[in-house]
């Protein structure tokens, strides 16, 4: 290979190179510094040890209430928005009329379902008056304060996140097709009715799959934002106050960029935790093919 | 020979003007609507086809601007003219070195157009870092159509509000209100309680502290509590339940089963237009019989700043001057950002016919009354974080109104030491 060519893949590369650099590589490290200063945006930052992070774990109220608030959300929308992607993959996955409609429906709303218009539609949706509350002041039920009631406005926040199934549904149901018919067959012809297939068939073998997206949801439902920011403002009484939203307004309501970089310190180091001990449990719960286990 | 000297001295200010600065591309940031925006842009080129500079718009909506600028700024590429809100000015020049000291070019921006006031007003630490572009205040609105229907006078007083809001429920429905107080408008209408019964604003100047004693705070929170239990204002439970809606967003405030509010008077076009057919009226600040002040909320609006990094900041001035002193850009900017701050701008809308009638009203009712001096320090983001988070608490019934007086006073006071 001559010396230009042994080049030319690094020149290829380059531009994506130099962009997690400059945009991902480098802000990570200035954060991590900066999570251990004392920085307002508008002077130098002042190094101050680990004075941030005892602030978080020994007497910010808030910070415990934001955390609890988040993992509440993150345990409760991924294991459901995994078990209702499944679901409606496994209804998708028959050979129905209109099939191709029906599966295209079923994603948009994960295309526009991050989106700001989405969460103002919500907003309307979930108002006293709005839709849902009519829909069940129609079949004989009281109105329901979604927003303005701490213990519902997490679960509104919550349907926002279950809505948008999509992408893990899709996932899914590629990975349903692509099992093996000749498996169903047999299991058929040795009498098995439908839940034991899919228990003993469908669920084993497509565990990779739940597993790509049991990480790819939790680091998302960590990160979400765009809900609680524009329906509930992270209220009432800090109900739907989720750490990316306090991460936010500590850089940028009370310009202590120092604070909310160690918060997102933290924020990084619970997601990394929660990763290890899911790729170290999956060694107990994942089949891949050619695996030797029994 | 006078007619000799005349022209010589307008041929040296020509030559003069014409040396302050060659041309200049220079960049101007705001936030505002769709009308600012507009004649904003309008009036720039006017200004730089004057002068002739090339200025490049920056604007947005309000939210997320302070973000923007502060991001921009801590980065150093901020714009040259930046429209700063005045409450800002402390977050960004407490010692008077984040912006441009407009004191400098006084021989290219005609100072004497503002009131000492608005001068000493957007003074840091000495230094003039922005020049005043209009005076706002909160004034109280009310829509006298949905008032008359009630069968009620609009209120001059808060006992006639409580006795209207008594009124408004037996003819127009049981969700029906003469008031708005959400979030900042429950928090200044607090604040407003409060200053009438002390005469003192939020932070005292000498001290750098809360001017309140908890217990007078205690009492202006009440006050809140007894308008919401007595149906004058929503709860905030309620309006949460609603989707914290803007007012003027508000099927109620449409529709008049909200009456009242108590808003910037710059903003009273806003809360006019989705009124279809009724009447919006600006009036007095209403207050108690023992009120030691009418207890105005009034302060600069916003201020234009230089950016202290700009390259031609002589050039960027020209244009601050255009945009506020000069008569072609003052028309065309009309009342876009309230009623000007500059003399010269307000005669010549004034003179003009360009100021509408409610606005002046309202402008008018905020000018006449009296109060004292407004800290910037009052919406700064944290202080205004721990009144809200207080207030909150109280008004789901996790805290007292006691104890929601010595939480806003200490949070108040711990953001306060680092001033």
């Amino acid at each position: 290979m001559s010396g230009d060519s042994r080049f030319l893949g690094l020149v290829y590369l380059a531009p994506y190179i130099i962009g997690l650099m400059v945009f991902t590589a480098l802000p990570f490290a200035a954060s991590f510094y900066l999570s251990f200063t004392d920085y307002n945006l508008m002077s130098a930052p002042i190094f101050t040890g680990l004075e941030n992070y005892v602030k978080l774990f020994t007497s910010d109220r808030t910070f415990r209430k934001s955390l609890w608030v988040t993992l509440v959300y993150v345990f409760t929308t991924v294991p459901l928005k995994l078990a209702f992607a499944l679901f409606i993959a496994v209804i998708l996955n028959y050979k129905l009329k209109f099939i191709n409609f029906f599966r295209t429906a079923f994603y948009v709303p994960s295309i526009l379902g991050g989106s700001i218009a989405i969460a103002v539609m919500w907003r309307y949706l979930f108002a006293d008056v709005g839709i849902v509350n009519m829909g069940l002041a129609a079949i004989g039920f009281e109105p329901v304060n979604w927003f303005g009631d701490p213990t519902n406005a997490l679960f509104t926040i919550t349907l926002l996140r279950l809505w948008q199934f999509g992408s893990a549904m899709v996932i899914f149901l590629a990975a349903l097709q692509s099992i093996d018919k000749s498996l169903y067959e047999a299991a058929s012809i040795d009498g098995a009715g439908k839940f034991a297939t899919f228990w003993h068939i469908t669920m084993p073998l497509i565990t990779p799959v739940i597993f790509f997206n049991l990480i790819m949801q939790m680091v998302q439902a960590f990160q979400e934002f765009n809900g609680p920011y524009i329906i509930t403002q992270g209220g009432p009484l800090k109900s739907t106050y989720l750490l990316p939203l306090y991460i936010y307004e500590e850089a940028f309501k009370r310009f202590d960029m120092g604070y909310a970089s160690a918060i997102a310190w933290v924020l990084f180091a619970i997601i990394m935790v929660l990763t290890v001990i899911a790729f170290w449990s999956s060694r107990h719960w994942v089949y891949y093919a050619g695996d030797k286990r029994s | 020979m006078k007619l000799t000297k005349l022209l010589l001295a307008t041929a040296f200010a020509a030559t003069s003007l014409g040396q302050v600065s060659q041309a200049a591309d220079l960049r101007m940031s705001w936030w505002g609507g769709d009308s600012r925006h507009k004649v904003t842009q309008e009036a720039l080129k006017v200004c730089g086809d004057r002068y002739g500079h090339k200025i490049a718009a920056e604007f947005t909506g309000f939210d997320g601007h302070l973000e923007k600028v502060t991001t921009q700024i801590a980065g150093g590429t901020e714009a040259d003219i930046m429209q700063i809100n005045w409450p800002w000015l402390p977050l960004f020049s407490i010692k008077g070195d984040g912006f441009a000291d407009l004191n400098q070019f006084k021989d290219i921006i005609d100072l004497s157009q503002w009131s000492a006031d608005d001068l000493a007003a957007g003074t840091m630490n000495g230094k003039l870092n922005g020049l005043s572009v209009s005076t706002t205040g909160r004034v109280f609105m009310f829509n006298k159509t949905a008032l008359d229907k009630a069968g009620v006078a609009i209120p001059t007083t808060w006992d006639e509000l409580f006795k209207a809001a008594k009124a408004v429920k037996e003819k127009i429905g049981p969700d029906a209100y003469p008031m708005n107080a959400v979030k900042e408008t429950a928090v200044l209408l607090i604040s407003l309680n409060a200053t009438q019964s002390t005469g003192k604003d939020l932070v005292d100047p000498a001290t750098k502290k809360v001017a309140w004693k908890p217990e007078e705070l205690a009492k202006a929170i009440d006050f809140y509590g007894k308008m919401v239990k007595d149906g004058v204002v929503m709860s905030q439970k309620s309006v949460a339940a609603e989707g914290n809606l803007n007012l003027f967003e508000s099927p109620k405030w449409a529709d008049g089963r909200i009456s009242g509010s108590y808003e910037w008077d710059s903003t009273f076009s806003k809360y006019a237009d989705p009124l279809k057919g009724q009447k919006l009226e600006p009036v007095a600040i209403l207050k108690a019989s023992d009120a030691k002040t009418d207890g105005v909320y009034r302060k600069p609006s916003m201020v234009f700043s230089i950016s202290k990094r700009s390259k031609d900041p002589k050039a960027a001035a020209q244009i601050v001057n255009c945009l506020l002193n000069e008569p072609e850009a003052i028309k065309i900017l009309g009342t876009s950002r309230g009623l000007p701050a500059s003399k010269i701008a307000a005669k010549t809308l004034t003179d003009g016919g360009k100021i509408e009638a409610e606005l002046l009203k309202a402008h008018d009712i905020i000018v006449k009354a009296n109060g004292p001096t407004v800290s910037p320090l009052n919406e700064h983001p944290e202080i205004r974080s721990v009144f809200l988070d207080a207030l909150e608490e109280y008004a789901y019934g996790q805290i007292d109104s006691k104890e929601a007086a010595e939480t806003i006073i200490d949070g108040v006071n711990g953001v306060l030491k680092k001033f």
